[in-house]
């Protein structure tokens, strides 16, 4: 039954999309075409951000605040491998291909924020709960963690943006209509792969079925042999992993700034509050409706008001259904 | 030769409370043994601290498993050797199938065959189940939970289970069938101590029982023997 259901959700969705596409391609004006354009990537972005919070919060039970900085070590990672690697394997000329480097250089960086996540939640959040503090606590202690990494990244990479250099030999590709940035392409595609295969890591193997079964009950799961505290830090990893991958793919299109995270981090929990906190599908549709409605305010309302709609629909939200549009149930019953 | 299960002068410490005070009691290979006392007798604790998922801080004692000290292990590891419990208030994966519920309880195991084979043996058991494999665990009935818990454990094989008071806020039809499944479990080969404080049908079940008061064993006999005593019918079969 929950299979059946899975799949007519899926195909509802698929119907939208191509409804929506069709919509654009025929009737709607380039302006519009455009702004969906980039607030389909922006919301990926929102999502992958959304995710990691949905994850932690699943498994811990907390908020972490890091998750928008390791989005910006992801960044400023993923620009060093990519420089590193271009210089290795590329001839150095204008206008060449990256795309396998800049590959080698996301998986890499994943690989590094993976053991991050791990260490952050080993090293500090598990020894924190371990002396029975408070949950409140521990929350504080991200934001101090939060703020070390910003600043920290500020010394190492100093305080002015960095470009990227560009993935792709051509500048612009056709999309709808539209001329945009192939890198804008690239980021939704991998955006959308990253949220595909955690959906079937964690439904359809052994080892995302243990993981979910240890953040909905503890006790149980390690009744049943599971490792509660191994899986605790691999959802920490994962969750830190999605949001380096995140801050790599923003790099060539936004370039890459110390605070580049903690603006986008910010956003993407409320994209989660949209979707249902704790909620995967959740936080990936919240990210998208929040890219939409950020993109479309900018280009309609004014660009000033666009970073306000975050916070807006956040505290919206959160008083007219907390629950998001998943009806994610955030707070436990006691 | 030494019995499966052998806990030796067993302390439980919550903090300042001292809930378990001194337990001793064994568990013989094949046998079927139960502890009962009324709320608050440390049964629960006695039993979640064989199986290490309370926090090893407050255990002071011995718990030896096939002869082999595991009152230091985790509970993951436990599992490991063989030692399975159902949980008091059964903590079905409620957002998990039924299917995936069992699954997740032969998490340990590698071989995919033995574990098919063994699905269709606990849905054999439990009939109900296999028409409700695709359901979520959530929408099941309090029975039928129960029952998921108990196929959960005997899907990893194990070679003792511990149940928590299997028929907490069952109706009593379902409570026979659960205790009909129990003394099914035990007699194909799988050593069974369970906590219960419906006395009476934990006497009929048991060969063997331990009555447990404010943290202590106060009495421990036959089951015939327990239901014949006449403290035992006063204070725990109203009789």
């Amino acid at each position: 039954m929950t299979r059946k259901k899975t799949l007519l959700m899926a195909a509802l969705a698929a119907a939208a999309l191509i409804v929506i596409y069709l919509f654009l391609v025929n009737h709607a004006p380039i302006k519009l075409r455009r702004l969906a354009l980039t607030g389909v990537m922006l919301g990926c972005i929102y999502g992958l951000i959304a995710l990691g919070y949905s994850l932690i919060y699943k498994a811990s039970g907390l908020m972490s605040f890091v998750q928008g900085d390791i989005m910006t070590i992801g960044a400023f990672l993923g620009l060093t491998f990519f420089t590193f690697f271009r210089g290795l394997f590329g001839t150095g000329e204008e206008g060449e291909s990256n795309v396998g480097t800049f590959i080698l250089s996301v998986l890499l960086t994943t690989a590094f924020a993976f053991l991050f996540g791990i260490l952050l939640e080993k090293g500090t959040i598990r020894k924190l709960l371990n002396k029975n503090v408070m949950a409140i606590y521990v929350v504080l202690a991200t934001i101090a963690i939060s703020y070390i990494i910003q600043n920290g990244a500020q010394i190492i990479w100093g305080g002015i943006p960095l470009p990227v250099p560009s993935v792709f030999t051509v500048l612009f590709v056709q999309v709808i209509g539209v001329r945009i940035q192939p890198e804008m392409v690239l980021c939704v595609i991998l955006s959308a792969g990253c949220m595909i295969m955690l959906h079937f890591f964690m439904t359809r193997t052994r080892m995302g079925t243990s993981l979910r079964a240890a953040a909905m009950d503890a006790k149980a799961a390690e009744a049943c042999g599971i490792d509660v505290s191994l899986s605790t830090g691999l959802t920490w990893g994962m969750a830190a992993g999605l949001a380096a991958i995140a801050g790599i793919l923003v790099g060539p299109i936004y370039g890459v700034y110390t605070m580049l995270g903690a603006n986008i981090g910010r956003k993407g929990f409320s994209a989660a509050v949209i979707g249902g906190y704790g909620n995967m599908y959740g936080a990936m549709l919240g990210g998208i409706i929040l890219g939409l409605a950020e993109t479309f305010v900018a280009g309609y309302a004014s660009s000033t008001l666009k970073n306000l709609i975050a916070y807006i629909l956040l505290i919206a939200f959160l008083f007219i259904k907390p629950t998001g549009i998943f009806n994610e149930r955030a707070i436990q019953d006691v | 030769m030494a019995p499966l299960l052998e806990v030796k002068n067993l302390h439980y410490y919550y903090g300042n409370i001292h809930s378990v005070k001194g337990i001793d009691l064994y568990v013989d290979e094949g046998e079927i043994v139960t502890l009962i006392g009324a709320n608050g007798a440390g049964k629960t604790t006695t039993l979640q601290t064989i199986s290490g998922l309370t926090s090893p801080r407050g255990v002071r004692g011995e718990i030896l498993f096939k002869g082999k000290p595991i009152q230091r292990l985790r509970g993951n590891r436990v599992v490991g050797l063989g030692l399975m419990q159902v949980l008091e208030g059964r903590h079905i994966f409620a957002k998990l199938s039924v299917e995936e519920n069992l699954l997740t309880g032969a998490y340990l195991r590698k071989d995919a065959a033995g574990i098919r084979e063994d699905l269709g043996e606990v849905y054999a058991l439990f009939p109900r189940l296999l028409e409700r494999r695709a359901q979520l665990g959530g929408t099941l009935s309090g029975g039928e939970q129960q029952m998921l818990a108990i196929g959960r454990a005997l899907i990893n094989k194990p070679r003792m289970m511990l149940l928590d008071e299997p028929s907490l806020g069952l109706a009593p039809l379902i409570i026979k069938e659960i205790f009909i499944a129990i003394k099914k479990i035990n007699s194909e080969g799988t050593t069974v101590l369970f906590v219960e404080q419906n006395s009476k049908i934990a006497l009929a079940t048991a060969s063997r029982g331990y009555v447990l008061q404010t943290g202590e064993v106060v009495m421990h006999n036959t089951c015939e023997n327990l239901l014949n005593n006449e403290d035992v019918k006063k204070a725990y079969l109203g009789m």
